[in-house]
C-alpha cells in the first residue's frame, strides 16, 4: 500500500498479463498531466499492490481487515437480547446446540416445538451439535438442557460470535476466494482487480450485519452455494451437486437457487446432445447426497427406544395425508415419521403469505389492497404462479445455454424472483439474491461504473430494507457504519456522486461503460428516498393510527427497487444469452 | 513524486468507521477516571479541582488537561448531564460511552492534522517515506488499544507532539515548537521525559548561533523564555496564587509507588525481576543469600512494590541516575549536531532511557518511543532494522492491558495486521544506507519475531488451560514483559549505534 515507489519494481510475470491489462482502466482515472488516480477509495487502499504484490501478502491482509470489521460488529447487540420470554435468533441457535447435544436424534425435530423447535434442515442440526459439544468444553452450563434457556452470559456471547466467524472463515471465505480465483481467470480479469473485487464482496454490509450483528449462520449456506458454483466452473458437476445439497441441507432458503441449478444441470446433460450417463450420475449423486444427509436422523429413529417414542408422538400432517395405514410400532413407521417430521418442520406450509413486513411484492400490494380477503389456498396458487412466471425466462435461458459464464445473473434473477413473489419470505432472504449479483463485480468490467453502480445500489437498498429489523436489535450504529463504509469504498452516494458523472478513464481507449441516463435517474431517486426516509424515521413520529407508516414506506420503496434489480439482472442475462446465440450463429455460418 | 495512496484522510475515514464500531468494547478504569474528571471540572470551582476526592480516581493531570476536560464537559451536558455529577461513580449510560468515545475520535483529528503537516514538511524526494510513516502512526495498534479500547486521549496529545516536532524542523517555526511543547507539558506531564531533548535542542538551535555557541541570540532567548513562561504561568499561575502548588505536586508526582507498575512495563527492571526470579532456586547452589520476605509475597509482580529475593534492591535515586545518564549521552551529540533528524533521534533515545530505566513506568509509555521513532524509522535500512524489534515488542507488551475474551481477537489480529503491513511496506521502501551496516542483527530479530507467536499463544491460552485462571497469574505477565523487554533493549542498543554513527 501507500506508496508510488512500488512502481519501480518489475511487474510480476503472470500469464499473458498484457492481454488483460485493459480491464484495469476503470480503476484509474486520468487526473490530467498524465497522472492516474484511483477511481474510487477501495482502489486507493490497494494502490500499492497494483504493480503486483504477492497474493500471499494481499490475501491475508484483506482477510484480516474484513475479519476485524466482522468481529467489531459482533461486539454490538444481537437479536432478542434482553427480550424474554422468547428472545430471538441468537437464542434459537443456542437452543438448538442445547437440544442436539442432550437429546437422542429421534427427538431433535419433536422436542418442545413451542420453544424454538428445530425448523432448519439436518446439516444445521449437525452443525449445532458440533458447536454445542465444543462449547460444552468451555462451560457446560451454557448448554444445560432446559436450564440454559434465555442465558445471556457475556462469555457465551463471545463463544457464539466466534462460532459464526469461524464457520464463515472455514466455509464461506475459502469458497469465495477459490471461486473468485477461477472466475476472474476465466473472465481474464487482472489479479489486481480481482483482489479489489474480493475485498468489496467480503464487505457486503447486509451479510455482515445479519450474520455478525443480528446473529445467523447464512454464510455457511451461502458458502456451500459458492463452493458449488466453483465446482461448476471447474467442471466438476458431481461435486457441484454435493455442495448444493449441502447448502440446501443447511438452510432451506437455498431453494431460491435450486431452479437455476436444476436447469443448468439438466441443460448440461441435454444440450447440445443428450447424455444419459451424465444425467444418471448427477441424479444418483444428488440422491445419495440427500440420503447421507438424512442417514444419521434415520438411523436415530430405528432404535427400539426411538420407535417407541415416535409411536406415541402425534403424527406429522404429511404422514396423515398418506393413503395407506402404517403399523405405528414398526421401524418403517419411525423412519417415515422422522423424514415427514423434518420436512414438515422445514417447510411451514401452514403459515401465511408473508409474516413480518418484508420488501416483496405481496407486502407492497397488501398496503394498497388487502390480501386477507382472499382464501389462503388461492394466495398460495397466486404466489406459486407469479414465482414460476418470474423464474421461467432465466431458467429457460440457462437450460438453452448451460454456460458457467452466464450463471451469476441467472442465479441473481431467480433469487430476486423468489424473494419478490414466493411464499413466506423473510427480510433476511435478501442476502440470497444479493450474493450472486454482488459477485458480478468480479467479472469482466465488473468494477466499471455501470455494474458497480447497480451492484452497489442494490446492496445499499438491501441493507436499508433491513434497517427496521436491525433497529430492533440495537444495531443502528453498525448499520450506519457498515453501509456508509461500503458506499464510501465503492464511491457511491451518499458519499460521492462521482460514479454518475462522466470521467475520462486513464487510457484513451475509453471503452468503460457508464450507467445509462435511466439508471442515473432511478438510482438518484432511490438514494434520495432512502436519505429522506432516514431523516423522517429518526425525527418525525409517525401519525397516530399509523404507527408502522415508516416501515411500510420502507417496504414499498424496497420492493420497487428490488423489482428493478430483478429486471436489471434479467436484462443482463438476456443480453448475454443473446450474444451467445449470435456467436453460435456465426460459428455455424463459418462451418458451412 | 505524486500524491500517495491511500491518503491520510482515506485511512482516517476507514479507521474511524472501525473505531466507532468499537464503542461497546471493554473500557478500563481510565474511562471512569476521565468521566470523573469531566464531572469535577464541570461542577466544581477551579480552586477545588485538585482537592476533590470523592472518587479514588482524583485529578492527577496538569491544569491544561483539566481545562480540556472542562471544555468537553460543556458539550457533555447535552449528551447526558448525569455523567457530570461527581457522586455518580462508575456511571456508564450508553450516552456517556458514546460521548466519551466520540471525543477520543474527534480530538484525534489533531493527530491527523499534525501528520499531514509532517508529510508536507519533508522534501518531495522522501515524501513517500514520510507518508508511509504517517500512516503507520495514524493506524498504530498502540493508539487503537490504548485510546479506543482501553480509553485515553493519547492521539490528540501525540498530535501536539508531532506538530511540535514538525515545527522544530524549520528555523522560522522553532518558537512555535517550543510553545507547543510547553502546552503539551501542561496537558500531560509524562512528556517531561522528553523535555531535556527539547531544552538542549532549542537552546542550541534557537537561542545560540548555529555557527558558534558563544554568540547567544538574545532576542530569540527572550521570545522563547517569555512564551514558555507565559504558557506555564497561565497553567499554574492561578494555582500558585491560591497557594496550591504543593497539592498539585502531590497529585502529579505520587512518588509513593513501587519500582514496577502493576503490569510490568517491558524495561530493564522487568528483566531484572525476571533474573531475580530465576536466581531464587539457584541461589543456594551459588551461595547467595535469599531475602525470605520477598519469597513469601504471593502476588509478586502484580502489586506495585516488587522486592527482590537475591539481587540488590533498586532505589529511586538509582533509576534517576541511570535515566539521566542515558539521556545525556545522546544529548551531547545533539548539542554538537543540532539538526532536525538528530533531534528526533535524541527525542527517541530520551524516550528509551526514561522508559527503560524509569521508576514506576507504565507500559503505555512505550508510545513515547514508538511514535517519535516511527517518524525516522524508514530513513534508511539501518534505522528500520532497529525499529523492527521495537515495533513487535512494544505492541505485544500492550496486550495485557486488554484481558477480556471479546477483545482478544481485536488486539491480536489488528496488531498482526499492522505489523505485517508496515514491516513489509517499510522493508520495501526503506532506502539503502549510505554507510554499510555495522552489525548483523537481522537474523536475531527474525528469530525474535518468530518467538512471539508461541509466546502469545502460551500466555493467552495454554497457561490458563494448564494452570487455570487463578494460579501463577504473574507467570504469563512476567514472560511477556521479559520477552518484550528483550526486544525493547535490543532495539535501543541497535538504535544507539545507528544514532552515534550517523
Amino acid at each position: 500500500m501507500a506508496t508510488n515507489s512500488a512502481s519501480y519494481r518489475p511487474r510480476k510475470k503472470r500469464k499473458s498479463a498484457a492481454l488483460f491489462a485493459g480491464s484495469n482502466n476503470s480503476l484509474t482515472v486520468d487526473s490530467g498531466e498524465g497522472k492516474s488516480t484511483p477511481a474510487f477509495p477501495l482502489v486507493s487502499f490497494q494502490w500499492g499492490a497494483r504493480a503486483g504484490v504477492s497474493q500471499w501478502l494481499v490475501l491475508p491482509l484483506t482477510l484480516m481487515a474484513v475479519g476485524l470489521f466482522r468481529w467489531a460488529v459482533s461486539l454490538w447487540g444481537y437479536s432478542g437480547f434482553q427480550v424474554p420470554p422468547m428472545h430471538g435468533d441468537f437464542e434459537a441457535q443456542r437452543h438448538w446446540m442445547e437440544i442436539t447435544i442432550h437429546l437422542p436424534l429421534s427427538k431433535w425435530y419433536t422436542y418442545d416445538l413451542q420453544y424454538w423447535g428445530l425448523d432448519y434442515p439436518p446439516l444445521t442440526a449437525y452443525h449445532s451439535w458440533l458447536l454445542g459439544k465444543i462449547g460444552s468444553i468451555f462451560d457446560p452450563t451454557w448448554f444445560a438442557l432446559d436450564d440454559s434457556r434465555g442465558l445471556e452470559d457475556p462469555l457465551l456471547k463471545v463463544f457464539m460470535r466466534a462460532t459464526v466467524i469461524v464457520s464463515e472463515y472455514l466455509i464461506y471465505i475459502p469458497a469465495i476466494v477459490t471461486f473468485l480465483r477461477r472466475y476472474t481467470r476465466m473472465q481474464a480479469v487482472p489479479v489486481w482487480s480481482a483482489s479489489i473485487a474480493l475485498s468489496a464482496i467480503l464487505l457486503q454490509p447486509a451479510t455482515i450485519l445479519i450474520d455478525h450483528g443480528h446473529f445467523q449462520f447464512n454464510t455457511v449456506m451461502l458458502g456451500l452455494f459458492v463452493a458449488s458454483l466453483d465446482a461448476i466452473l471447474a467442471g466438476r458437476m458431481l461435486w457441484a451437486c454435493i455442495f448444493f445439497v449441502g447448502a440446501l441441507g443447511f438452510k432451506q432458503m437455498a431453494l431460491y437457487y435450486a431452479p437455476v441449478m436444476f436447469a443448468f444441470l439438466l441443460g448440461v446433460c441435454t444440450v447440445p446432445r443428450f447424455r444419459p450417463v451424465r444425467l444418471l450420475c448427477i441424479s444418483l449423486v444428488t440422491i445419495v447426497a440427500f440420503a447421507v444427509l438424512l442417514l444419521p436422523l434415520i438411523l436415530g429413529a430405528t432404535g427400539a427406544e426411538a420407535t417407541k417414542y415416535l409411536e406415541l408422538t402425534t403424527e406429522p400432517p404429511l404422514l396423515q395425508a398418506l393413503p395407506i395405514e402404517l403399523d405405528r410400532a414398526s421401524s418403517l413407521y419411525a423412519i417415515l415419521f422422522q423424514v415427514a417430521q423434518v420436512i414438515h418442520r422445514i417447510f411451514p406450509f401452514s403459515r401465511g403469505l408473508f409474516e413480518d413486513k418484508v420488501a416483496n411484492a405481496w407486502c407492497a400490494i397488501h398496503t394498497f389492497y388487502k390480501l386477507h380477503t382472499f382464501e389462503s389456498e388461492f394466495l398460495k396458487r397466486l404466489s406459486l404462479g407469479a414465482t414460476l412466471a418470474s423464474i421461467s425466462i432465466p431458467c429457460g435461458i440457462i437450460f438453452r445455454h448451460p454456460r458457467a459464464s452466464i450463471l451469476l445473473p441467472a442465479f441473481a434473477t431467480v433469487a430476486w424472483g423468489f424473494f419478490l413473489f414466493s411464499f413466506q419470505v423473510h427480510e433476511k432472504s435478501v442476502l440470497l439474491p444479493l450474493l450472486p449479483m454482488t459477485l458480478l463485480i468480479a467479472g469482466d468490467g465488473g468494477l466499471e461504473k455501470d455494474t458497480r453502480a447497480w451492484v452497489g445500489w442494490a446492496n445499499m437498498l438491501g441493507s436499508w430494507t433491513l434497517y427496521p429489523l436491525l433497529k430492533r436489535d440495537g444495531l443502528q450504529v453498525p448499520y450506519f457504519v457498515m453501509t456508509y463504509l461500503w458506499a464510501y469504498l465503492l464511491g457511491l452516494p451518499p458519499t460521492s456522486w462521482q460514479i454518475y458523472r462522466h470521467q475520462t478513464p486513464s487510457d484513451e481507449s475509453g471503452t468503460a461503460t457508464e450507467p445509462h441516463v435511466f439508471a442515473k435517474v432511478i438510482h438518484s431517486a432511490f438514494y434520495l428516498a432512502m436519505l429522506v426516509w432516514h431523516v423522517l424515521e429518526a425525527f418525525v413520529p409517525p401519525p397516530p393510527g399509523k404507527p408502522d407508516l415508516w416501515v411500510v414506506l420502507n417496504v414499498i420503496i424496497g420492493a420497487g427497487g428490488f423489482g428493478i434489480s430483478y429486471l436489471w439482472c434479467l436484462w443482463r442475462l438476456i443480453i448475454q444469452g443473446w450474444s451467445l446465440d449470435t456467436h453460435a450463429e456465426d460459428a455455424r455460418k463459418k462451418n458451412q | 513524486m505524486a500524491e500517495s495512496y491511500p491518503s491520510l484522510a482515506q485511512c482516517a475515514i476507514v479507521a474511524t468507521a472501525f473505531k466507532i464500531l468499537l464503542f461497546p468494547a471493554y473500557q478500563s478504569t481510565d474511562f471512569e477516571v476521565h468521566r470523573n474528571w469531566l464531572a469535577i471540572t464541570h461542577s466544581l470551582p477551579v480552586k477545588e479541582w485538585y482537592y476533590e476526592r470523592t472518587s479514588e480516581w482524583t485529578l492527577d493531570y496538569p491544569p491544561f488537561f483539566a481545562a480540556f476536560e472542562w471544555v468537553l464537559s460543556q458539550l457533555a451536558q447535552y449528551a447526558d448531564p448525569a455523567m457530570l455529577v461527581v457522586k455518580n461513580l462508575e456511571y456508564d449510560s450508553w450516552q456517556t460511552i458514546y460521548f466519551q468515545r466520540a471525543t477520543v475520535i474527534m480530538t484525534e483529528l489533531v493527530l491527523l492534522y499534525a501528520l499531514n503537516k509532517f508529510v508536507n514538511s519533508v522534501p518531495a524526494s522522501s515524501k513517500h517515506l514520510a507518508h508511509a510513516a504517517s500512516l503507520s502512526i495514524l493506524l498504530s495498534p498502540g493508539l487503537l488499544i490504548i485510546d479506543h479500547i482501553h480509553f485515553q486521549y493519547n492521539g490528540f496529545l501525540y498530535g501536539i507532539l508531532i506538530l511540535s516536532i514538525v515545527w522544530a524542523r524549520k528555523q522560522s517555526t522553532l518558537l512555535y515548537s517550543g510553545i507547543a511543547f510547553a502546552v503539551l507539558l501542561c496537558l500531560k506531564h509524562i512528556y517531561l521525559y522528553l523535555s531535556l531533548a527539547y531544552f538542549v535542542f532549542l537552546l542550541r538551535a534557537y537561542c545560540l548561533d548555529p555557527k558558534s555557541v558563544f554568540r547567544p541570540r538574545i532576542w530569540n532567548t527572550i521570545k522563547l523564555g517569555v512564551s514558555v513562561a507565559t504558557v506555564f504561568g497561565v497553567a499554574f499561575g492561578p494555582f500558585a496564587y491560591w497557594g496550591q502548588l504543593v497539592q498539585l505536586k502531590e497529585r502529579l508526582f505520587p512518588f509513593s509507588r513501587g519500582l514496577c507498575h502493576a503490569y510490568w512495563a517491558p524495561n530493564v527492571w522487568a528483566m531484572y525481576s525476571f533474573t531475580d526470579r530465576i536466581l531464587i532456586p539457584l541461589a543456594p547452589r551459588l551461595g547467595l543469600p535469599v531475602n525470605h520476605d520477598a519469597l513469601s509475597s504471593v502476588t509478586r509482580g502484580l502489586v506495585g512494590d516488587t522486592s527482590f529475593a537475591v539481587l540488590p534492591e533498586v532505589s529511586k535515586e538509582h533509576t534517576f541516575a541511570l535515566t539521566l545518564l542515558f539521556q545525556v549521552l545522546p544529548l551531547i551529540k545533539l548539542w554538537r549536531n543540532p539538526y532536525p533528524n538528530t533531534f528526533i533521534g535524541a527525542l527517541t533515545l530520551c524516550g528509551y532511557a526514561s522508559f527503560l530505566f524509569g521508576w514506576h513506568v507504565h507500559e503505555k509509555a512505550i508510545l513515547l518511543i514508538i511514535i517519535p521513532f516511527s517518524l525516522i524509522a524508514v530513513k534508511d535500512r539501518r534505522y528500520f532494522s532497529a525499529f523492527r524489534p521495537l515495533a513487535v515488542a512494544g505492541h505485544v507488551s500492550l496486550f495485557p492491558l486488554l484481558f477480556t475474551a471479546a477483545e482478544f481477537p481485536l488486539k491480536t489480529v489488528y496488531t498482526l495486521f499492522w505489523l505485517i503491513l508496515f514491516l513489509f511496506v517499510f522493508d520495501r521502501i526503506a532506502p539503502v544506507p549510505e554507510r554499510p551496516r555495522i552489525f548483523l542483527v537481522d537474523r536475531f530479530s527474525l528469530l525474535y519475531i518468530t518467538v512471539s507467536i508461541p509466546l502469545i499463544i502460551y500466555c493467552s491460552l495454554i497457561h490458563q488451560l494448564v494452570f487455570g485462571l487463578e494460579r501463577y497469574q504473574f507467570l504469563p505477565l512476567m514472560f511477556m514483559s521479559s520477552y518484550s523487554a528483550l526486544g525493547v533493549v535490543g532495539s535501543w542498543v541497535g538504535f544507539m549505534v545507528v544514532y552515534f554513527t550517523a
